[in-house]
């Protein structure tokens, strides 16, 4: 009896030994959660990767392009001569999951939507800047009323959608492919009682956090893939039959959440994923030349890190003496530029690239992804030279700076293990220049670094940016303005850098604007704000049965690649 | 007995008073940022900080948020866990079913091991049974539960591909799950599957139920060896044993009846106490191999200071607690007839 239980239980279990993905079907594992299917409420890569599949928006990146555009739901688009009125014309004949046909009503009950609920979880907040002048909801703004909503977004006679923006916004139609804009189903969504579209409800639904909404569990868009079912740790889709698209090969996806990196890689080399998050870097030499896996390495980066010298330090607690006495530094410390060409000259890019990148990486020459419009090569950029720093160093501050040394207080995200490296280069580097030099490393929790950082009160911290849509106001105007989102953290104000990216932000000319770009990385160097810190490549690993993935990948997209442009 | 039962479950909302209380004011140490936490998922999320911190009234003083967190929970909302990104309530019964299922699958062989190796370890004291019972106590009590798991799961899984990958459900199952659901009864997919009659889920389910199951038990089997042998020993040295020996008891019936149900008091205890553990999420073994149960969730929400989140583990965890303790006391009485309810 015993034998035979202990044979049953083998047989059992042996039959899971020759379990592979089927052919028709596509499975991904992950760590993270799946925040949201409300697109008005996407804004984590997780999400958007399933949003993605399930939703579609006006226009999309093509191919492998972050900087052309082509039509998706819109077939055609013009824009009138002052940049600010855009009219979309809707592909005919589009179905939602829900049986509901697309029309133009739909595509202006999303946007308006999303320019309602404007949540402060969402990335709704460059639309509305886009469309009514401010990134904040009517609840934070008292100047969004009801008809400046409903005069940003409208359909005309002819079903089409105008967009009306108060002022030229050369990046409006790359917001537009960022799927929290996708295009929801009004009927669908009103049926399941959210929002119904009107005037005398918008109030109601104003900063409303709709994670969990009614629209998120039964999602219906346009997309290829259907949700069918979900639970806990288990998303599953299939093909929807009446894509406007024709229906894809793959007939079935499945997304397992499994939290354990060693189980993941696991189940990819036993053919059970087909696509899994890896993890960092080194995980690579597990799986390189294991049977059945095919590696897509040298995706390019889409994020920027730097190391930010703040010129207006607001925290006499981190500022020792506050002199230049040896045993501080002034709150203006890094208002010398002589001091941060110092230090951009101390810092070893190619040992980053070498013991962090693992050799797969690449020194930018302002910060924004080099795969983007706008990105200039030709700028100069700052090498590790120790003889320049020196030199640097000693005109700094008149001299003060070489002769009495400082203490400095550097910080990084705890667990960050490239950031810890970095900052440990460059302490190094600049501790060897003179034994008065003095950087102490501090490690801090997320919260606790981002609050002190925002505040102005972090001497030098090491952050990054990643896209909220492919455009290069979003990282130039973010770093660089005294506007920008990263001001307070760096302190940097420059009139020739505001004014150039001012400038930039409101011309519609591309060649003007690339130009203007180019402008502002050359004022980088010369004023020298942040020390770029390089960046890595990316990496994918997949089963060698997939085809389609590589030539499809576009680093915009959340998940990488349309479910719909695989086959096996 | 039915007074003493009542008696003691009119003790719960005390717990449960006091446990929120303790929570929500232990809290009250984070700043309002950090709490925040649990809303940003991305360096760029961060611009709103403020505004979150607004919206949520996460700077309000104390007695504030926890009036504002009693008069929901009154209502029946326990609030909204940015780590399951669903309400506390739904997460719970979404999530606690397949804990539940996982504790019922390994406290059987839990306890039934446990209890078999102490007994046999203690009747055989100082043999070689006894010292293998006792070195495969220390071995499997001292090795961490993450590390089982994944030797486990690298070595069956990965190596010899006689155990099936993390999750639930393989993916032909999944798509099976897509054609002919099998409808949501108790939540525990293998008792619905059973139910439905659905044999291929079912076996499914208890393929991938084998390893996280084989390591709670390994894991958690020391305690219960140990003190199963302890007490047996101290059982088997006392007056009344060596009376039954005396009246020509057969030794089966002596170790067995006598000895073994004077020395499963203590045993009942650390069971119960495992039990309690076990449904408050084994949350190593559950993120190891991606069971969507509980504890995954308890740390998360844990790790991301997410308030409702932990309040709402934290009371489950607080209930599952004296409910099992009412278990126990139960039990006792019916091992050890001279334990009276008043």
């Amino acid at each position: 009896m015993k034998k035979a239980i202990l044979t049953g239980l083998l047989a059992v279990s042996l039959g899971s030994a020759l379990a592979v993905v089927p052919n028709n079907t596509h499975v991904i594992m992950q760590s993270a959660d799946i925040v949201s299917l409300d697109p008005t409420m996407i804004y984590d890569t997780s999400s958007g990767a399933l949003g993605e599949n399930i939703y579609e928006t006006l226009v999309k990146y093509k191919g492998k392009s972050v900087s052309e555009l082509e039509p998706m739901l819109a077939t055609e688009w013009k824009v009138s001569p002052d940049g600010k009125v855009y009219t979309f014309t809707l592909r005919k004949g589009v179905k939602f999951h829900s049986g509901n046909e697309m029309t133009c009503a739909d595509a202006e009950y999303s946007l308006r939507r999303n320019l309602v609920v404007n949540n402060s979880d969402s990335g709704n907040w460059f639309l509305s800047e886009a469309l009514l002048g401010t990134p904040s909801n009517a609840n934070d703004d008292n100047n969004i009323t009801w008809a400046k909503i409903a005069k940003a977004v409208a359909c005309n006679n002819q079903g089409q959608l105008v967009l009306t923006l108060p002022a030229p916004d050369p990046a409006m139609l790359v917001k537009l492919a960022f799927i929290g804009q996708a295009i929801v189903d009004k009927k669908w969504a009103i049926s399941l009682g959210e929002w119904d579209g009107t005037e005398k409800t918008w109030k109601e639904w104003v900063g409303k956090d709709l994670t969990d909404s009614a629209l998120s569990n039964k999602p219906s868009g346009t997309g290829a893939y259907q949700l069918v079912r979900k639970d806990a740790s288990t998303y599953v889709f299939k093909a929807f039959d009446n894509y406007w698209g024709g229906k894809p090969k793959i007939e079935n996806v499945i997304l397992q959440i499994v939290k354990e990196q060693a189980a993941r890689l696991e189940a990819l080399k036993k053919g059970d994923a087909d696509i899994v998050e890896t993890g960092p870097r080194p995980v690579l030499a597990q799986l390189q030349g294991a049977p059945g896996l095919k590696v897509y390495d040298g995706i390019p980066n889409n994020t920027a890190t730097a190391i930010f010298m703040q010129e207006n330090i607001k925290d006499p607690a981190v500022l020792g003496s506050g002199k230049l006495d040896g045993n501080g530094i002034p709150a203006n410390f890094f208002s010398d530029v002589n001091l941060r060409k110092a230090f951009a000259y101390s810092f070893d890019y190619d040992r980053y690239i070498k013991e962090v990148l693992q050799g797969k990486g690449t020194k930018r020459t302002m910060l924004l992804p080099d795969s983007f419009f706008g990105y200039d090569p030709n700028v100069k950029q700052y090498s590790y030279d120790p003889q320049l720093a020196t030199a640097f160093f000693k005109k700094a501050w008149g001299g003060q700076v070489w002769q009495n040394g400082f203490v400095l207080k550097a910080s990084y995200r705890a667990g960050s293990v490239a950031a810890q490296t970095a900052m440990e280069i460059l302490k190094a580097n600049v501790e060897k220049l003179n034994p008065k030099f003095k950087v102490e490393l501090q490690p801090k929790q997320w919260s606790e670094f981002l609050k002190n950082a925002q505040q102005g009160k972090e001497p030098m911290i090491i952050v990054g940016w990643a896209p909220d849509y492919a455009d290069p106001d979003n990282f130039l105007y973010t770093f660089y303005s005294s506007n920008g989102y990263y001001y307070p953290r760096s302190g940097y104000k420059d009139s020739i850098m505001d004014s150039l990216l001012e400038q930039a932000r409101k011309t519609t000319d591309r060649a003007k604007r690339k130009a203007l770009y180019s402008q502002v990385g050359n004022r980088a160097y010369e004023t020298a704000p942040y020390i770029n810190v390089p960046a890595g490549v990316g990496f994918v690993v997949y089963r060698d049965n997939i085809k389609g993935l590589e030539e499809n990948y576009n680093i915009m997209l959340s998940g990488g690649y349309y479910w719909k442009d695989i086959s096996k | 007995m039915f007074a003493f039962i009542v008696r003691r479950l009119l003790f719960l909302p005390v717990v449960i008073f006091v446990l929120s209380v303790l929570i929500v004011a232990l809290l009250q140490f984070l700043t309002p940022e950090q709490r925040a936490a649990a809303y940003i998922r991305s360096d760029n999320q961060a611009r709103n900080l403020p505004l979150i911190i607004k919206q949520y009234g996460l700077d309000q003083p104390f007695y504030v948020q926890y009036w504002n967190w009693v008069k929901q929970a009154a209502q029946g909302n326990l609030g909204f866990s940015k780590s399951s990104n669903k309400p506390v309530w739904d997460t719970i019964k979404e999530r606690f079913p397949s804990t539940v299922e996982l504790a019922l699958y390994s406290l059987i062989p839990l306890i039934g091991f446990g209890v078999w190796l102490g007994t046999l370890a203690g009747l055989n004291k100082n043999k070689f049974i006894d010292q293998f019972a006792r070195v495969f106590a220390v071995v499997t009590g001292n090795i961490p539960t993450f590390v089982m798991g994944i030797i486990l799961l690298v070595v069956f899984y990965g190596l010899l591909g006689i155990a099936p990958g993390p999750g639930q459900l393989s993916p032909e199952s999944q798509i099976n799950q897509m054609i002919n659901p099998v409808p949501r009864v108790t939540g525990m997919l293998s008792i619905d599957a059973l139910l439905a009659g659905n044999w291929p889920i079912f076996w499914d389910v208890i393929r991938h139920l084998i390893l996280p199951v084989i390591t709670l038990t390994t894991v958690l089997n020391a305690g219960l060896i140990m003190v199963t042998r302890g007490s047996m020993i101290e059982a088997l040295s006392q007056d009344y044993v060596r009376t039954a020996k005396a009246k020509g008891l057969s030794e089966r019936a002596v170790n067995l009846k006598h000895a073994r149900r004077n020395a499963l008091l203590p045993v009942a205890t650390i069971a119960g106490f495992q039990v309690a553990g076990l449904l408050g999420g084994a949350v190593i073994t559950e993120t190891i191999f991606g069971w969507p149960g509980i504890g995954s969730w308890g740390a998360d929400a844990a790790a991301r200071f997410d308030v409702p989140g932990i309040l709402g583990f934290a009371l489950l965890i607080g209930v599952i607690t004296v409910v099992m303790n009412l278990v126990v006391d139960i039990m006792y009485a019916a091992i050890d007839p001279r334990v009276r309810f008043d």
